[in-house]
């Protein structure tokens, strides 16, 4: 019966680690350079989902199997006097949607009330259970 | 042993049963629900109303066998029909569907697990010897 709470548990981690990634999608919109401080604008991350508890597979529930890298061409926009512009002038921008980050980002705050839900029922199954000793 | 007889046979014997199912079956639904997001997952679950015939007539078997016990692991478990619904993304999630047989779930556990107490109350009742 547990086991139930067990996946539960496994698609809330997964949800937050997807909503992690659109958060840092959201707040590198506009970054035009790497940690090291090198002009490279960021590339958006996303997560890839699989069934199964951990990477065996094993056990129901789901996992994050990896955080991927979009690498789609940058936004170029024409801006001569950012320091971080091309000899052409064009400042390489992060290539994130925001409409559709926010689009994910609702998808996943759903799934993971969804999963609350269904740990809800459980909880409340295993409470009558355990009201046959009382 | 005649506890034996009291506990293992009959009614609780068979309520029983149905918790052992509505308990694997929500393990089912709530992997379902896990997996709404995932790529290419196909939704499973376990007919209530294949449950109720498999133990039905295990019931009737049971009179004459009585070891011929119902065995969950044998009840198929089946892709959820969702009414030809499939995403692109080879997802045929439907919460709707699946919150609605977990409420379902939920009700025949609780509907077991009240008759179970009613059944044990009883026992207690005729141990102590005080009715009424």
């Amino acid at each position: 019966m547990f086991e139930s709470l067990d996946i539960g548990a496994s698609a809330l981690e997964a949800q937050r680690v997807r909503l992690d990634t659109i958060a840092g999608n959201v707040a590198n919109i506009n970054t035009t350079r790497d940690s090291s401080g090198k002009v490279h604008p960021y590339q958006r991350r996303f997560v890839v989902l699989a069934s199964g508890q951990d990477e065996s597979g094993s056990a129901p529930g789901v996992h994050v199997e990896q955080v991927g890298t979009d690498n789609s061409p940058a936004l170029k926009k024409f801006d001569p006097g950012n320091p971080d512009a091309d000899k052409d002038g064009y400042v390489a921008y992060p290539n994130i949607d925001l409409s559709e980050e926010m689009v994910n980002a609702l998808e996943a705050s759903r799934s993971y009330e969804a999963n609350v839900t269904t740990m809800e029922t459980a909880k409340a199954m295993i409470n009558s259970t355990l009201r046959l000793l009382a | 042993m005649l506890i034996d007889r009291v506990t293992q046979d009959g009614t609780p014997a068979i309520l029983e049963k149905v918790l052992d199912f509505t308990e694997k079956r929500q393990e089912l639904l709530a992997d379902d629900v896990a997996n709404a997001d995932t790529p290419n997952f196909i939704q499973k679950d376990m007919s209530p109303a294949a449950f109720q015939t498999a133990l039905r007539q295990r019931i009737d078997q049971v009179n004459d066998s009585p070891s011929a016990m119902l065995d969950l692991n044998d009840l198929p478990t089946d892709a959820t029909d969702t009414n030809g619904l499939l995403f692109h993304d080879g997802n045929n999630r439907s919460m709707e569907q699946l919150m609605t047989e977990q409420a379902k779930n939920a009700l025949l556990h609780n509907v077991a697990v009240e008759l179970l107490r009613q059944q044990y109350a009883t026992m207690e009742m005729a141990l102590r010897d005080k009715i009424g």
